[in-house]
């Protein structure tokens, strides 16, 4: 039979956003792939070259819609980098409650768009109820549903509102017992067996060279976490260690990939407990806005070749920025901010793990790596 | 405690910058970043654009530096020394290949506190710097590190800088029809409402006119 390429995309379900993955077709089989993406680039990086440090904050918050706590976090360690800003210790912690949160609810709307994707419809509805929780504990420290703003240069915005702790204790402990029941209602559906083992293998070694991180790579039995081997915030406080994935022979197949973001997820609720335990101050006391315990003060301008960078593990690999001081206003504004989008180089990656697969194991492959076009385009 | 330990990740910085800066047409030397409460040190290498190919095989097969993370180019047109500059961030990963019995992956779960020596993860920048050109242009690692190889095509269509010996060079944030020579992140494209006091000066708009509007049709 002869090949021919056929489009997936702009608009099509497997896609989770707006780009095209052309497909090579030889019958049913995939013979080539080629990702196309930019649909949505918005010129983040150009933007942010005239505004100052405090206000590409809110920019980053919009890179990833799934995600907003963990990029503006990403671009804030950069930031502080660059202006040279000690953190109270306070504020760290409270980042980390903020960061880990934002990671459940990530995994918790990819989990529930996953479901979907092959054929477990009703697993939505269930993913979606416990990410409110996270959402409604989010909101009590942005102040907003998604895009929070919630980190500043130096520290946070505010600090943990009377009884948040309380609260948040008692919705993870519910959501620890809740996540038995997803394990049950994706490991007892044979549909979602059927359609994710064995499909879409990437291999450990294939993955470092190719530069994907993330669960994506621990997925695969590799023991690489920004978290654990370029610590940042508070994570060498706390008694953990990173989830990672015993996958076959072959390599990560899209089941591995749940089940590494299931782990995580307790993973996340664990630390998130442990970092209320351990706050200094305690979790209860109440700072106001702008108190030195969670916001140091920070300088505005960063003169001409100063540089500063931050790697920092995203819901979805690893993300990064490096911003180039020295901009215009005196160095008000950074000269040039570039990001690194885990989901732009796992993108092609993906697309290649689908080779040798039938069409219609396409959106099983593409869903398990979790893309988010948002970020991938910025 | 599976965190690893800043003396031993300084430590190892140190040596490797050491052994770095020995090689031609490279000089090295570890830089102390801060992030958040911590201090973390990141090997920091410029390299002369001729020798950037050689170094980076090396970099590969003799310091086993094999996660690229992210390049970035910036355009200076105003600066001496420099008009263009290209930043590649890379990853010295530490992980070893897991090894496999009975058909399943064991990962190797090392306690990261106790790693020594080349296991240690570390962060490396290099830097090159180009002079005065209208068409910049430096060796592609694509077929190094294959992670390189999106991050030229973004480099390339955003800023303007080529990659010698890189296959399939293509448009991939911009749209496939922009004009040849067109990558916004030069510094001569500015952006339209540049000067943001006059516009928050003047709420009803009167005055407000693009920075460029002399100058783009």
């Amino acid at each position: 039979m002869a090949e021919m390429w056929i489009s997936m995309g702009p608009q099509h379900p497997m896609t989770h956003g707006l780009w095209t993955l052309k497909v090579k077709v030889d019958g049913e089989t995939v013979v080539d792939t080629e990702p196309d993406l930019g649909y949505i680039h918005r010129g983040v990086e150009k933007i942010c070259e005239s505004r100052d440090f405090t206000q590409i904050t809110t920019y980053c918050d919009r890179l990833c819609y799934a995600s907003a706590n963990t990029w503006s976090h990403a671009y804030i360690y950069a930031a502080e980098d660059l202006l040279g800003v000690e953190v109270p210790e306070r504020a760290e912690y409270i980042r980390l409650v903020a960061v880990e949160l934002q990671r459940l609810a990530s995994h918790l709307m990819w989990l529930g768009a996953y479901g979907p994707d092959i054929g477990n419809l009703s697993v939505m509805v269930w993913c979606l109820r416990e990410r409110e929780m996270m959402m409604d504990l989010l909101q009590e420290l942005g102040g907003s549903r998604m895009h929070y703003n919630f980190p500043r240069v130096g520290g946070v915005k505010r600090d943990l509102p009377h009884g948040f702790a309380m609260r948040a204790r008692h919705k993870l402990s519910l959501f620890l017992d809740r996540i038995q029941e997803y394990e049950s209602l994706f490991d007892e559906s044979t549909i979602f067996l059927v359609r994710s083992q064995g499909v879409g293998y990437a291999k450990p070694e294939e993955m470092i060279n190719h530069g994907v991180s993330g669960p994506n790579l621990r997925a695969g039995g590799v023991n690489h976490d920004i978290r654990t081997s370029h610590p940042y915030s508070v994570y060498s406080e706390l008694d953990w260690t990173p989830a990672v994935e015993r996958s076959s022979i072959k390599g990560a197949d899209c089941y591995d990939r749940y089940r590494i973001r299931v782990e995580e997820m307790r993973q996340s609720a664990d630390l998130v407990l442990q970092a209320l335990d351990k706050m200094p101050g305690g979790a209860e006391t109440y700072h106001e806005p702008g108190d030195s315990k969670i916001l140091a003060k920070a300088p505005s301008r960063a003169p001409e070749g100063t540089s500063g960078s931050h790697h920092f593990e995203d819901s979805r690999g690893e993300s990064m920025f490096y911003i180039a001081g020295g901009g215009e206003g005196r160095g008000k504004m950074p000269y040039r901010v570039s990001i690194r989008s885990p989901m732009f180089i796992t993108i092609p990656y993906a697309s290649k793990c689908m080779i040798g697969y039938k069409v219609a194991d396409i959106p099983a492959i593409m869903g398990s790596f979790d893309p988010c076009i948002g970020e991938t385009d910025r | 405690m599976s965190v690893i330990s800043q003396e031993s990740q300084i430590s190892s910085a140190e040596d490797l910058a050491k052994k770095l800066d020995s090689i031609d047409g490279v000089s090295s030397f570890v830089d102390q970043r801060s992030s958040g409460t911590q201090i973390r040190p990141v090997v920091k290498l410029q390299v002369t654009p001729e020798n950037w190919r050689e170094v980076a095989e090396s970099l590969y097969v003799d310091y086993a530096v094999d996660y690229c993370s992210m390049i970035t180019g910036i355009h200076w047109p105003d600066s001496k020394d420099k008009n263009w500059e290209i930043i590649y961030h890379f990853l010295r990963t530490g992980v070893k290949n897991p090894p496999h019995s009975d058909g399943v992956v064991q990962p190797i779960i090392t306690n990261n506190s106790e790693l020594k020596g080349s296991d240690v993860p570390l962060e490396l920048e290099v830097t090159i710097h180009l002079g005065d050109t209208r068409t910049p242009s430096v060796a592609s690692v694509q077929d190094i590190w294959v992670g390189a190889d999106w991050n030229e095509k973004e480099t390339w269509d955003l800023v303007g800088i080529d990659f010698e010996g890189h296959h399939g060079m293509r448009r991939v944030l911009q749209p496939h029809e922009t004009p040849k020579g067109y990558h916004p992140l030069q510094k001569q494209h500015k952006l339209r409402y540049h000067n943001f006091q006059e516009m928050y000066d003047d709420a009803q708009g009167f005055k407000r006119k693009p920075v460029d509007s002399e100058r783009v049709k």
